[in-house]
C-alpha cells in the first residue's frame, strides 16, 4: 500500500547555494525601474515550475505551487477584494518571519479572482494534481484590524463570502483539493461555533473539491471533537509542534481524511526515514490507510531549499516503505 | 544607576544599528565577491564608525553607539564566529527580504572576544560612553535552527555563557552601559521564563548599567512580568504603537529604567519635535525624567543615513524642548 503524500503550502524561494537567485534580482531590478512586471512574472513563472518540478522529483503526490509570487497567505487575498488596506509588518505566529496585517476599513466585498491565474499556471505545469490554498476566514480575520464592522463575527464572515468566490473560481479552474489554512483556530477555542459558519459559507457552494483545514504550530486539544464537525472533507495538523495532536485525531470520524505534518517544516535536522516509517505505521493503527496523506509539519519556507528538497525526500520514501 | 550622567535625567541614546552609508553597502558586495579583503573592509567600516560617533556627539547624544557598522545580521554576526554554530542556507524573513539563518550543530562556545575591539575603537573616539552591544541567548536561539541540543533550553543557557562571558569582557575593557538585546523575548509566553533565566546568568556578575531591548510582540500579555528580566533598563517600542503600552502603567507601575522608543524605525516619515515632545510628556506621567532614556523604536538600519539622522536630531530637539520644561 502507498501512503500519499503532500506539502502544507509555500516552499523556499532562494535557489542552491552559487545559483543565480532570478526573482529577488528581478524585485529589486523592479524597484529601480529597470525591468517591467511581466519579467517580474516570467521569473516567478520559472521558479513555480522549479519548485513544482522539485516536489515532483522528490516522490510529492499532491503539490503546491509554492506560494512562489505571495509574500504571505494574507496580502494576495486582501489587495483583491475591496474593503482593506494594506498594514504594517507583523510576526507571524511565534516564527522569525513576518506578515502585512490588512487593515479593513470598508464593506468587504468580492474584487475578481485573486489566485486563479496563477493556480491555473500551476496546473500546467505539472504532472501531478495542484492543490489551492486559501487562507480561512477565521486566521483572516484575527490577524488583520476591523475599523468597519466593530463586530467580529461580521468581519468574519464578510470575510469567508469572498473566499467563498474564490474557491468556486479555483474549482472551475480545476482545483481537485483545495485548502483552508486555519493555524489562529487553535488559540481561538470561543471562536470554533463562529469557525464552523463561516467554513460552512467558503465550502457549501463547492461540487467536488475535496477541502482540507489545515492547522499548524501547535496542537488542537482546546478545540475538542466539535472540530471535526466543521464542513470540510478532512484535516491538517502539526505532530511536531503540536505532538498531543495524536490524541486529537484519534477522535477523527472514519469519513474524513487526515492531513498528518510528521516531517519538522521549521528546524534543519533531517528526519531518519525509519523513524518516519515508525511514525506513518502508528497512524495507520488510528486512521485508516486510505484516509491518510502525510506532509511536512507546515510550509516550507522556513528552511532553506537544500533542507526543504531533503526532507521531502525522505518523507516520500518513507511513505512509500510503509507495508 | 551605577553611572552618573550630566543632567535632570531624559538622556538621549540609540537603540544600536545605524544605517550603512553607500560605500559600505559597496564595500560589503564587493568583499563577498571577493574583490577586496578583509582588511580594505575593515578600513572602511572604521570610518564609517567615526562618522557616526562624530554625529552623535555633534548633536549631545548622552550615550552613544558604534552603529554596527561591521554587522550584517544581528545574530549572524555572533554566529559566524562561535563554535558550535554554522551558518546556514538563506531563509526569507518577510518579502525580498532574506537572511542566513545559523544552525547549532555541536556545543555553542566562544574562543576571542567578539565584540571588544569594536567597543574599543569606538570608545577612544569620544568622552562619551559607549555602549556595549550585544545579542541574547534567547534571540539567538529562537533565530537560529538546532541540530544539536535536546532542548531549547539547553541550547540557552549554553549561549548565555557565552554573552556573559563576552559582557564581561566589554566591562573588563570599560564598557559602563551594556545592551543585551532579546527582540524575540516577546514571542512566547510561556518561555518568558526562560528569557529571565537566561538573562540572570548574563547579567548576575556585571555591575555596568544593563539593558535590554525588546520588540515586535505580545507587549500586553508580556507585562508586567517582563520586569522579572533582571535588567537595570528595558527598552520600547512606543512611537510604533502609538504609546499604548502606558496605559499598563497605569495598572502596573514601570520599575526599571525605560529606553522610550519615540520614532517608528519602518516609515520613512520624520516625526516632528512636536509630536516626540508630546510623546515625551505623556510618558513622564507615568515615568520620573531621571529614569528616562529617549531613543528611536529599534536599530535605525533599515533607515537611509539621512532619514536616520534627522530622526535623531529631532529626538534631540524634542528632549531639549521637554528639559526646558522639568
Amino acid at each position: 500500500m502507498a501512503i500519499e503524500t503532500t506539502v502544507v503550502g509555500s516552499y523556499p524561494k532562494p535557489p542552491d547555494e552559487g545559483q543565480t537567485f532570478t526573482v529577488r534580482k528581478t524585485l529589486h531590478a523592479l524597484e529601480r525601474g529597470d525591468v517591467t512586471e511581466d519579467d517580474l512574472r516570467a521569473a516567478q513563472d520559472e521558479l513555480v515550475t522549479t519548485v513544482i518540478k522539485e516536489q515532483e522529483a522528490a516522490g510529492i503526490d499532491i503539490v503546491t505551487d509554492g506560494h512562489a509570487r505571495w509574500d504571505d497567505i494574507l496580502t494576495p487575498f486582501a489587495r483583491k477584494m475591496r474593503g482593506f488596506e494594506i498594514g504594517g509588518l507583523l510576526r507571524w505566529f511565534d516564527n522569525n518571519v513576518y506578515y502585512r496585517r490588512p487593515i479593513c476599513t470598508d464593506k468587504i466585498e468580492w474584487g475578481g479572482p485573486a489566485s486563479v491565474e496563477a493556480f491555473r499556471f500551476a496546473q500546467s505545469v505539472a504532472t501531478v494534481p495542484v492543490k489551492a490554498t486559501l487562507p480561512g476566514p477565521l486566521t483572516f480575520a484575527k490577524l488583520s484590524v476591523d475599523e468597519f464592522y466593530g463586530d467580529h463575527q461580521e468581519f468574519v464572515l464578510s470575510i469567508a463570502r469572498v473566499l467563498a468566490q474564490e474557491a468556486f473560481e479555483l474549482e472551475a479552474a480545476g482545483a481537485e483539493f483545495i485548502q483552508i489554512d486555519e493555524p489562529a483556530l487553535l488559540d481561538a477555542p470561543e471562536d470554533l461555533d463562529l469557525a464552523r459558519e463561516a467554513i460552512y459559507v467558503l465550502t457549501s457552494e463547492l461540487k467536488s473539491a475535496e477541502t482540507t483545514l489545515a492547522t499548524y504550530f501547535g496542537d488542537a486539544k482546546r478545540l475538542g471533537p466539535e472540530l471535526f464537525d466543521l464542513s470540510v472533507s478532512g484535516f491538517g495538523f502539526d505532530l511536531i509542534s503540536g505532538p498531543e495532536n495524536v490524541q486529537v485525531i484519534k477522535e477523527l470520524p472514519p469519513e474524513k481524511r487526515l492531513q498528518a505534518g510528521i516531517v519538522d517544516a521549521r528546524n534543519t535536522r533531517l528526519e531518519d526515514i525509519n523513524d518516519l516509517v515508525r511514525e506513518i505505521e502508528m497512524l495507520c493503527s488510528i486512521v485508516p490507510h486510505t484516509n491518510l496523506r502525510v506532509s511536512p509539519s507546515a510550509g516550507l519556507e522556513f528552511l532553506p531549499r537544500e533542507k526543504a528538497r531533503a526532507k521531502l525526500t525522505r518523507l516520500a520514501e518513507a511513505a512509500r516503505r510503509v507495508e | 544607576m551605577g553611572v552618573e550622567l550630566p543632567g535632570p535625567g531624559l538622556w538621549t541614546t540609540s537603540v544600536g544599528s545605524l544605517p550603512k552609508p553607500e560605500y559600505i553597502l559597496k564595500a560589503r558586495s564587493r568583499f563577498a565577491r571577493g574583490e577586496i579583503d578583509r582588511d580594505e573592509l575593515r578600513e572602511l567600516e572604521r570610518k564609517a564608525t567615526k562618522e557616526w560617533i562624530e554625529f552623535q556627539d555633534s548633536i549631545g547624544t548622552d550615550v552613544v553607539v558604534d552603529g554596527e557598522q561591521y554587522r550584517g545580521d544581528m545574530v549572524a554576526f555572533f554566529a559566524e564566529e562561535m563554535p558550535g554554530l554554522d551558518i546556514g542556507g538563506l531563509v526569507r524573513s518577510y518579502g525580498n527580504r532574506y537572511y542566513r539563518k545559523p544552525i547549532a550543530t555541536g556545543p555553542v562556545g566562544r574562543d576571542h572576544p567578539l565584540t571588544v575591539d569594536w567597543w574599543e575603537y569606538a570608545q577612544s573616539l569620544t568622552y562619551k560612553p559607549v555602549k556595549g552591544m550585544l545579542t541574547g541567548p534567547y534571540t539567538i536561539c529562537d533565530w537560529s535552527f538546532n541540530e544539536h541540543y535536546a532542548s531549547r533550553r539547553d541550547f540557552v543557557l549554553d549561549l548565555a555563557k557565552v554573552i556573559r562571558d563576552e559582557a564581561l569582557d566589554l566591562e573588563k575593557a570599560g564598557a559602563r552601559f551594556i545592551q543585551i538585546d532579546e527582540p524575540a523575548a516577546s514571542t512566547r509566553m510561556d518561555e518568558l521564563d526562560l528569557v529571565i533565566e537566561s538573562m540572570a546568568i548574563v547579567t548576575e556578575p556585571l555591575s555596568a548599567h544593563t539593558i535590554t531591548h525588546i520588540c515586535y510582540g505580545k507587549f500586553h500579555e508580556a507585562y508586567p512580568k517582563m520586569l522579572d528580566i533582571p535588567v537595570d533598563q528595558i527598552d520600547l517600542e512606543f512611537a510604533n504603537s502609538e504609546y499604548s503600552l502606558l496605559e499598563e502603567f497605569s495598572t502596573d507601575p514601570f520599575s526599571k529604567f525605560i529606553g522610550l522608543g519615540v520614532t517608528d524605525v519602518h516609515t520613512h516619515a520624520i516625526e516632528s519635535v512636536d509630536e516626540i515632545a508630546e510623546g515625551i510628556r505623556k510618558s513622564l506621567k507615568f515615568i520620573s525624567p531621571e529614569k528616562m532614556f529617549v531613543d528611536p523604536d529599534c536599530g535605525l538600519k533599515t533607515r537611509t543615513v539621512d532619514e536616520a539622522k534627522e530622526k535623531l536630531v529631532n529626538i534631540k530637539k524634542a528632549v531639549d524642548v521637554v528639559r526646558s520644561e522639568l
